[in-house]
């Protein structure tokens, strides 16, 4: 068990009383980077979401580095239709207890903060690592990473372009000091030559030995970036593949939806 | 109208102005972080102000005005603080919570101006700053303490500013108000940010009352006026930055004086209230508003 950074076991979740994924398991070892793929709308930014502590899950165990990050136990169903029984409820996993603990969630076309500079965005992000060696380096990272950003440092997020506001979102996660980086899908709807320099971006972060878990629609750049693939599909995982056995994207396709006629 | 008459008018407007800008800003911090409506602003005002009378009685002179006021943001701060774990943050997660927040918040307002009448009586009462200079302006000369007023005001408000852009905590504070879930990606403590909104809001307040109530007399209800005011001035001025309620304060003050002179103090709302449902109709976002809301 030492060599897991994160490990999720039988854990299900969703938005009551919709249940969205179910007996998930999933393990990411130490400086592994690690993809999933699967169809939209099956339930794998819910999943992330749900470790990233923004949602509660329902059942199972989230694990990181050994620590348990949820609650013990099965979430209660709600017990009365009259009474505000939220009000009671506390909260099964806390997003602040899970970015302590080093694992860093980059949403989802993150808007970030439309009416902050630039500048301003990266002068709070280091606040999750406060105290913590390691900064200075990452900031370093950050600039040789994106310079496009000192560039736009005086400009607010929402007069940013997508692939810029992408690059601030994971600069903030970088600055954050991770254990464990997840990136929910960096490349939706850029440009391709902006999703060229995105990957190229994230390949040098799984290069200077930043743990990843890369959720992404294009599988050229999943298979060519990760240790291992994880397929997602209808809310569960339904196989693992380890690199000597990276498909490409017609055998995923056949995995996931059957052959074609 | 003689020209001393109306900067006399003018200087009392922009006095008016910056009392109604400390208050509005308050309101507005709440409203853009909190996403709910503070209808216990004025209720902030009216025990500010008899904190700091309570303490001026034992502390006198110019010297104890000061520390009467100075122990009255404090204390509201921390009033502020504590009241939002117990008045907002149970009700975050609940879908109808700007419902449920007018309710409690109008509980709260009742609570403070009952428990006001509770422990100073409903007899009216006046802050006696012991500030009896008075300055020339022009010919006209003006009370020390409206000059002060409008001095502290605005110095508070630059703090404020200040805190807001350049420090940490007021950044995360923004950030938390303009996208939570970021925020909380980020490892703030939201409900923390949170309180700090609403202990800002409420030293904003405090000050304002110990100013109102050094010009004016209060007694426990005299919060209602304010509360009307500034929700005027947010409704006019938009809430789109830090800075439109401030403008939108000082042009509501001066048109207050300008009616109070010509129409009388009693018609002087009415064109306030005409004013403010002018801009409903041609701007619903405010004045120098736009349609986000941001802090």
């Amino acid at each position: 068990m030492t060599g897991e950074l994160l490990q999720l076991s039988s854990l299900s979740g969703g938005y009551p009383p919709v249940s969205v994924f179910r007996n998930v398991d999933l393990t990411i070892g130490k400086g592994e980077a690690v993809g999933l793929f699967g169809p939209n709308g099956h339930g794998k930014t819910t999943l992330l979401k749900t470790v990233a502590g923004l949602i509660d899950p329902w059942d199972g165990e989230i694990r990181f580095d050994g620590r348990r990050l949820n609650a013990e136990g099965v979430m209660a169903a709600r017990i009365s239709k009259h009474l505000n029984y939220d009000l009671f409820r506390r909260r099964r996993i806390q997003a602040r207890d899970v970015v302590r603990a080093g694992l860093i969630y980059v949403m989802q076309g993150n808007l970030l903060f439309p009416e902050m500079t630039v500048d301003e965005v990266l002068h709070i992000a280091p606040s999750a690592s406060r105290g913590r060696s390691g900064v200075s380096e990452m900031q370093s990272l950050v600039r040789d990473l994106f310079p496009r950003l000192r560039e736009r440092r005086h400009s607010k997020i929402r007069y940013l372009s997508g692939g810029e506001r992408q690059m601030v979102s994971i600069a903030v996660g970088l600055l954050a000091l991770p254990r464990l980086l997840i990136l929910d899908e960096p490349t939706l709807g850029l440009s391709p030559k902006l999703r060229l320099e995105l990957s190229e971006a994230i390949a040098r972060i799984r290069d200077a030995q930043v743990p990843l878990l890369v959720v992404d629609q294009n599988v050229e750049f999943l298979t060519s970036l990760v240790d291992r693939l994880y397929l997602f599909d209808h809310g569960s995982i339904t196989s693992e593949i380890d690199k000597a056995h990276m498909p490409s994207h017609d055998e995923i396709m056949t995995m996931l939806f059957g052959s074609a006629p | 109208m003689a020209i001393d008459t109306f900067i006399f008018v003018l200087i009392s407007g922009i006095v008016l102005g910056g009392l109604y800008a400390l208050m509005a800003v308050g309101l507005s911090v709440v409203w853009t972080t909190l996403d709910v409506f503070n209808f216990a602003h004025g209720a902030f005002v009216a025990l500010g102000a008899y904190v700091a009378w309570q303490i001026s009685q034992s502390a006198p002179g110019p010297a104890g005005f000061a520390l009467a006021a100075a122990l009255s943001v404090a204390f509201m701060f921390a009033f502020g603080f504590c009241l939002h774990f117990g008045i907002i943050k149970p009700f975050e997660r609940s879908p109808n919570i700007v419902l449920l927040a007018v309710i409690t918040t109008l509980a709260a307002s009742s609570i403070i101006e009952n428990g006001i009448q509770l422990v100073w009586g409903p007899r009216e009462k006046q802050i006696d700053p012991n500030i009896d200079m008075r300055v020339d302006f022009g010919g006209v000369a003006i009370a020390g303490i409206d000059l002060l007023s409008l001095a502290v005001a605005l110095l508070a408000l630059a703090g404020l500013a200040v805190f807001l852009r350049r420090s940490a905590t007021g950044r995360a504070m923004r950030a938390a108000a303009q996208n939570r879930e970021a925020a909380e990606l980020m490892g703030f403590n939201v409900a923390f940010l949170f309180a700090i909104a609403f202990g800002i809001a409420a030293a904003t307040a405090a000050l304002a009352g110990v100013f109102i109530g050094s010009l004016r007399f209060i007694n426990p209800s005299f919060g209602a006026d304010p509360l009307m005011k500034s929700l005027i001035v947010v409704i006019f001025g938009g809430v789109a930055q830090f800075t439109s309620p401030i403008y939108a304060a000082f042009i509501i003050g001066i048109v207050e004086a300008f009616s109070i002179y010509f129409l009388g103090l009693y018609w002087a709302p009415a064109v306030l209230f005409a004013l403010m449902i002018a801009v409903l109709m041609i701007k619903p976002e405010g004045l120098f508003g736009n349609r986000q809301k941001t802090l």
